[in-house]
């Protein structure tokens, strides 16, 4: 602390010249951080039970830090996997309208062809319910003496 | 982002000057504490995925804010502790103490004379800085505790640069002068130093 003596015994605050408030605000730092080295040394002296406080909230901060980021890890693989899917996505939206137009296509064929299908079916079965009830026996129409009888008469 | 370590780092490194500095705005350690744990959580809350080069001057402001609070609850909570004074007797607890009452002396290779006269000394700069209005302790503090240049001590205190300057100025000499109230210069300062102040 003797450097106080050596470097500060000089000056009064009259008549302060340029050179002087220069030499004024290092003086000024000088003694502040002489007081803030001995500030520090005064703190690393905490009473145990500060020490271990400051520990438990340090400790607090870093597992809240180390908690989140591990879920962000884990949120991030799930963004990826929605990335792959969007990407899949991005493509099939590419070529939306035609294949859109073409799923319309497909939709409508496949509805006709079921539609004539239940109609084919159904015909025959009328045709069936036709024979089946005629006064002639189903033989009778494979005949084909019975057609040259049914042109005469 | 910072990682787990460098932010522990980061908190094991400012820690105690935090806890020393809130504990002489505050004046109760146990608020101070409290204070500090806050602070360092919204750190780790708010500002985790910030790089820890920005993490001295985040959690300097943060600090600064838990510490406002802390007083504007306090002042809340003083008008209604003074209010029901009124109808009570004095408190014991409420007198001034001594901080060379509270001074520990450690076992060092120094002399002993040496030990205690810088603790002595220590004592009385935490004291005066306790002595000191916010405004110029917070400079102080920031500038040259916490080794901030200028230009980040102002955005801290939302203040300007000139300002910082000036409440540094006036802070070393209010502590200068008021150690030298204290008698400092017997515990091996010398007196040019105070004669500025």
């Amino acid at each position: 602390m003797s450097w106080y003596r050596d470097n500060m015994t000089h000056k009064k605050n009259d008549d302060l010249s340029a050179d002087d408030i220069v030499a004024d605000e290092m003086v000024e730092q000088q003694i502040a951080r002489h007081m803030a080295d001995l500030l520090n040394d005064g703190a690393q002296r905490l009473m145990p039970h500060q020490e271990q406080r400051l520990l438990l909230a340090r400790d607090a901060a870093v597992s809240y830090l180390a908690e989140r980021q591990a879920q962000l890890q884990y949120g991030n693989g799930h963004v990826r996997q929605g990335n792959v899917l969007r990407w899949f996505g991005d493509r099939f939206g590419q070529q939306h309208r035609m294949t859109s137009a073409a799923l319309v296509i497909l939709v409508m064929l496949l509805t006709l062809f079921a539609v004539q299908q239940f109609e084919w079916n159904s015909n025959l079965e009328n045709s069936d319910a036709f024979l089946l009830a005629s006064d002639l026996p189903p033989e009778a129409y494979a005949d084909k003496g019975f057609d040259a009888w049914l042109d005469t008469n | 982002m910072a990682t787990s370590k460098e932010l522990s780092d980061f908190l094991a490194s400012v820690e105690r000057r935090a806890f020393k500095q809130t504990a002489y705005a505050v004046r109760d350690d146990h608020a101070a504490l409290d204070i500090v744990q806050d602070s360092m959580m919204k750190l780790a809350e708010k500002y985790g995925d910030h790089a820890v080069t920005e993490f001295p001057m985040l959690f300097q402001r943060i600090l600064q804010n838990t510490m406002r609070d802390f007083w504007r609850r306090q002042k809340v909570r003083n008008l209604w502790t003074t209010l029901l004074s009124s109808f009570g007797g004095n408190d014991a607890d409420n007198e001034e103490r001594d901080p060379l009452e509270t001074i520990d002396v450690e076992d060092d290779s120094e002399e002993p004379s040496a030990v205690l006269a810088k603790n002595q000394t220590i004592a009385l700069i935490e004291l005066a800085l306790q002595k000191l209005p916010l405004r110029q302790r917070e400079a102080f503090v920031l500038r040259y505790w916490e080794e901030m240049d200028v230009a980040e001590t102002a955005k801290i205190m939302g203040c300007s640069d000139g300002s910082v300057k000036t409440h540094c100025s006036r802070a070393v000499r209010a502590l200068a002068k008021e150690l030298k109230k204290q008698g400092l210069e017997k515990l091996g300062l010398s007196d040019a130093m105070y004669q500025k102040s």
